[in-house]
């Protein structure tokens, strides 16, 4: 190693130390920390801190609002990242197959992106106000009681949800699409390529890798999601519409059970690290096209 | 050549448009509809517009001190994150750092990191360092939750610099620091709108941290204040419209002018490798 | 509904409910001494706070008291206080507290205990339930300041027009439903509403639907519904409430506010409801004014006879309060006889001084004092124990999932016993 390499060697470190520093103490350290607490019962109201092994663990296995919560993860999970990824296809398609409008378009979804999910939970508590919400409205007198029918409420959950991500995925696929050289295209109708086969055998293939990585983006997301049920519905009615990430939450600040909630907490982490070292192998091992 | 996809196109667009701008439009007329016609529908529209769910608002929620402490949490956090993962990112991309294929790893998995996973353990850290209520105790979460981002998004663009014009300012006897200023940040600037703007968007939209860290009112966060808007007899559509669209302020005024850098942004997050 | 109904009703509410709007007080110059008040704040001309708060001052040259706001729901304003309390100096010394918390706060160490600054037989006037709720470890740690207790109220119109007698039974309770909707055949005209809705006041109604059916929801020793096949069936009957139309539908989405305005217009027979609604129901403008009266809620046919649930809020004294001696003179000036009626007067709150409900001009007032007097001495407390707030968080979703129908009562009743039997062991 020259002097020089090992001069840049050295202001490297330097220049990654403020980095390290910050992410070791308030994300790293946290993230042991929470470790150690989940094996504790720790009740700072009555003063109770102590070392219980597995305890909150293994109370996870029997515990029906766990698997329940765990159930809801799952399912509100899995659609509405299969929605967004259809929708999220179909708008950038047909965005880019459009000359006029486009940069209407984009606002508007990009407004929805980009807005606190709070305010897109107030905005569709009003749109699914039982009485004068706009959706029941327009139903006429095929009204629901969306967020307070136990039966529909997570469905209700996970519209409101797709409405708000569902253009992270359009945005994303369509700035592959305006990628794709022009010429591909040409060379496909030379060969006679009718729409339908330039769309199978052109365009999706070419949106493959970055529909992964949206789908593991949106994927990640949607398992720690948070903000859009705690304000829509707060996990209720009869926690149907609550998730992991919910339930850690009102274990860990409704009754200040720091050691079961972080229990909880830990199970959510591990699961969205377990699917992002998933999707990452299929990343690197899969032959996807980019 | 049949209309028919060019069709199918139009009536996905006007779709897509309904379903996102009558929302937007909604709450927008609702912030401005009399009180008493909020649960009257129909008609659609209001008989005419007012303009007291804003004076409630302003005048009399806690709103203007939660767009103060927002506006400030979230350029101070911006600040913070670039200012500390500046020179990361510089490193990540420029020089040679032992150990540096983990530590991708480590920061590609903490953008990946749940919030929920760290909140008992940072509630307890900002008990004992009495932090809570305080700018500076969401500044540091917020800042270090999206620092991961900002390096991963800054290395990027770093790279996408031709190294050319630093060798030849280095071979000029420039100093880091001297490159910095004057070859690398400037042909930095988008990258760094870019950058500045996700994590500025991030820190305005957070709301798991900002609910748990403050208690008190007046230290509260906009998506906070907005998801505890107090209704004393029925909730308050009127004023909750006009205190969301405040709330929209900035992402609105991001998305309207400074398009062009977020999207770059969006994309770059997800895929620079 | 007239201004006049309009503005009961808010100031009432605003009380009952514990919420706010606002900032209290005005910032005017600080004095060598400033007391902060925490209470829900009482909207309204007629808001009787601030003067007795002005009041106090008067009383005690160069103390200031400052009245602050708390949040709106009863979760929220517990998770301000907990998050408040714990670990630090709170920047309050006097608060109001619903009743079932007292026991949590001082085992937390919370609350100063009062027992000391009281004479001997001070609390002898107050209701002895109201007491108990704020004693903990035979020590007295807030003072009662207003009192609720659950009651059955009925459309006396309706009844007499039948030829029926206001119901001791829930099954006779029933039958009148059944009875008078036959022959009313009014669409509009529901039978019975209580609070469904997964909150606090759903816990009160089961245990309410418990007690009548002889059945507990935890033992002094903490053991989890020890009559668990009773429990079951009072939960299946609640929820046969909801199957069989006695009770409608949206039963389990409505609080307290939600089943008072319904039977405020006239849409119903029977509800569950606390004392202030009756003032409501008689105001100006009301549309069962004069067609309504209360008695105990129902037992069950083979059951103990029916009691309401007890409640109400005390005020407590933070033990890290730089003033104590005058804190709890607040306290007391705020929960003094005078105080009180100054607020049944405005408020339309419930005294927790007994000698008040027998009391000339709150009796003119409201004739019904006296029995509300019986009523509320034969009322049940909730269990008195500093993990109240864990066991209702921890039965609500479960007696919600019941009431819905997304579990069968027993099913509800096990998880729940597994549930607390592990978080009241982790606490031991």
């Amino acid at each position: 190693m020259t002097r020089r390499e090992a001069a840049d060697r050295r202001q490297g470190m330097l220049l990654l130390a403020p980095t390290a520093v910050a992410l070791g103490a308030l994300t790293v350290y946290p993230a042991a920390w929470v470790l150690w607490l989940s094996l504790q019962h720790r009740v700072p109201i009555f003063g109770v801190s102590r070392f219980a092994g597995l305890d909150n663990f293994a109370f996870l296995t029997i515990d029906a609002r766990f698997w329940s919560a765990a159930h809801t993860t799952a399912v509100f999970t899995v659609a509405s990242v299969a929605l967004e990824v259809v929708l999220g296809v179909a708008a950038a398609l047909a965005i880019n197959a459009q000359r006029r409008g486009r940069a209407v378009a984009l606002s508007f979804l990009l407004l929805a992106w980009a807005m606190p999910a709070v305010v897109a939970a107030k905005l569709f508590e009003w749109l699914y106000h039982p009485v004068a919400g706009l959706i029941n409205v327009a139903l006429g007198r095929h009204a629901l009681n969306w967020l307070g029918d136990p039966g529909i409420a997570l469905a209700a959950v996970t519209l409101a949800d797709v409405w708000r991500t569902m253009p992270f995925v359009a945005i994303l696929c369509y700035a592959r699409l305006l990628a794709i050289p022009a010429d591909l295209y040409e060379a496909a109708q030379v060969d006679g390529a009718g729409r339908l086969a330039t769309l199978t055998r052109i365009t999706l293939p070419l949106l493959g890798r970055i529909l992964l990585l949206a789908v593991l983006f949106r994927t990640l997301d949607a398992l720690r999601a948070f903000d859009i049920m705690f304000v829509l519905t707060g996990g209720g009615p009869a926690n149907t519409t609550e998730t992991l990430t919910v339930y850690a939450y009102r274990a860990l600040f409704q009754t200040l059970q720091l050691g079961f909630g972080s229990a909880l907490s830990v199970v959510v982490f591990v699961l969205v690290m377990g699917v992002a070292w998933a999707y990452l192998r299929i990343l690197r091992t899969g032959s996807v096209a980019a | 050549m049949r209309p028919t996809p060019r069709t199918v196109a139009d009536l996905v667009i006007v779709a897509a448009l309904a379903a996102y701008a009558i929302p937007f439009f909604w709450q927008l007329l609702t912030s401005f509809k009399p009180e008493a016609e909020l649960l009257r529908i129909p008609p659609l529209l209001p008989s005419h517009l007012t303009l007291a769910h804003y004076r409630v608002v302003l005048e009399q929620s806690l709103m203007p001190r939660a767009l103060a402490n927002s506006l400030g949490i979230a350029t101070l956090t911006t600040v913070a994150a670039l200012v500390v993962g500046l020179p990361g990112a510089y490193a990540v991309a420029r020089r040679p750092v032992p150990g540096k294929r983990w530590l991708l790893l480590a920061i590609v998995a903490s953008t990946a990191f749940p919030q929920i996973a760290t909140v008992s353990p940072l509630y307890l850290l900002m008990r004992a360092l009495d932090l809570r209520d305080t700018w500076t105790g969401l500044v540091l979460v917020h800042a270090s939750f999206a620092l991961p981002l900002t390096v991963w998004l800054l290395a990027g663009f770093i790279r996408e610099i031709p190294i050319e014009a630093e060798e030849a300012a280095a071979v000029d006897g420039a100093g880091l620091a001297k490159t910095f200023r004057w070859v690398v940040v400037p042909l930095l600037a988008p990258g760094l709108a870019s950058t500045a703007l996700l994590t500025f968007l991030f820190s305005w939209n957070e709301f798991l941290f900002a609910y748990t860290f403050t208690v008190s009112e007046a230290s509260r966060t906009i998506p906070v204040a907005l998801a505890l808007f107090p209704g004393v007899f029925e909730v308050p559509w009127g004023d909750i419209a006009a205190a969301s669209m405040l709330a929209s302020l900035p992402p609105v005024l991001i998305v309207v002018a400074l398009q062009r850098f977020l999207v770059r942004g969006l994309v770059a997050g997800a895929v620079k490798e | 509904m007239s201004l006049g109904t309009l503005r009961a009703t808010r100031l009432v509410r605003a009380l009952v409910l514990l919420t706010f709007a606002g900032c209290a007080g005005s910032p005017s110059e600080r004095g060598p001494v400033t007391l902060v008040f925490k209470y829900a704040r009482i909207l309204g001309n007629a808001d009787p706070l601030p003067s007795l708060l002005r009041e106090f001052e008067a009383q005690h040259p160069g103390v200031r008291v400052k009245g602050e706001a708390l949040p709106w729901a009863s979760d929220d304003q517990h998770q301000f206080y907990v998050i408040n309390l714990e670990g630090r100096s709170p920047g309050f010394d006097v608060m109001m507290l619903d009743c079932i918390w007292v026991p949590e706060f001082a085992r937390a160490g919370w609350l100063l205990d009062l027992t000391p600054h009281l004479q001997p037989a001070e609390l002898a006037p107050f209701f002895p339930s109201a007491v108990a709720a704020a004693t903990y470890d035979h020590r007295i740690w807030a003072l009662p300041w207003n009192m609720n207790v659950g009651l059955l109220y009925y459309r006396t119109d309706l009844l007499a027009k039948h030829g029926l007698a206001p119901p001791e039974t829930y099954e006779a309770l029933v039958e009148q439903v059944r009875l008078i909707r036959a022959r009313e055949r009014d669409p509009a005209l529901d039978g019975y509403l209580w609070q469904g809705k997964q909150y606090e006041g759903l816990v009160v109604n089961v245990l309410e639907a418990l007690w009548a059916n002889g059945a507990r929801l935890i033992t002094d020793d903490g053991d989890a519904f020890p009559e668990p096949a009773r429990a079951a069936d009072a939960l299946r009957f609640l929820r046969g409430l909801i199957t069989t139309g006695v009770s409608p539908a949206w039963t389990t989405a409505a609080d307290e506010e939600l089943s008072r305005r319904a039977f405020g217009d006239g849409h119903a027979i029977f509800l569950r409801n606390w004392p202030y609604a009756r003032d409501l129901f008689e105001a100006e403008g009301s549309a069962v004014r004069g067609k309504v009266a209360f008695t105990t809620l129902p037992g069950r046919a083979r059951g103990e006879p029916g009691a309401g649930s007890t409640g109400g809020a005390h005020l407590g004294v933070s033990r890290r309060s730089r003033h104590p001696a005058l804190a709890v003179a607040l306290a007391r000036h705020l929960t003094s006889e005078r105080a009180q009626r100054a607020i049944a007067l405005g408020a339309a709150l419930s005294p927790t001084r007994q000698a008040l409900y027998h009391d000339e001009e709150l009796v003119r007032r409201n004739p019904a004092m006296p029995r509300l007097h019986a009523l509320s001495l034969a009322g049940r407390p909730r269990p008195v124990t500093p993990y109240y707030l864990l066991v209702s968080a921890t039965v609500q979703p479960e007696f919600s999932a019941a009431l819905v129908g997304v579990k069968v009562p027993e099913r509800a009743i096990e998880d729940t016993r597994v549930r607390l039997g592990h978080f009241l062991g982790a606490l031991r």
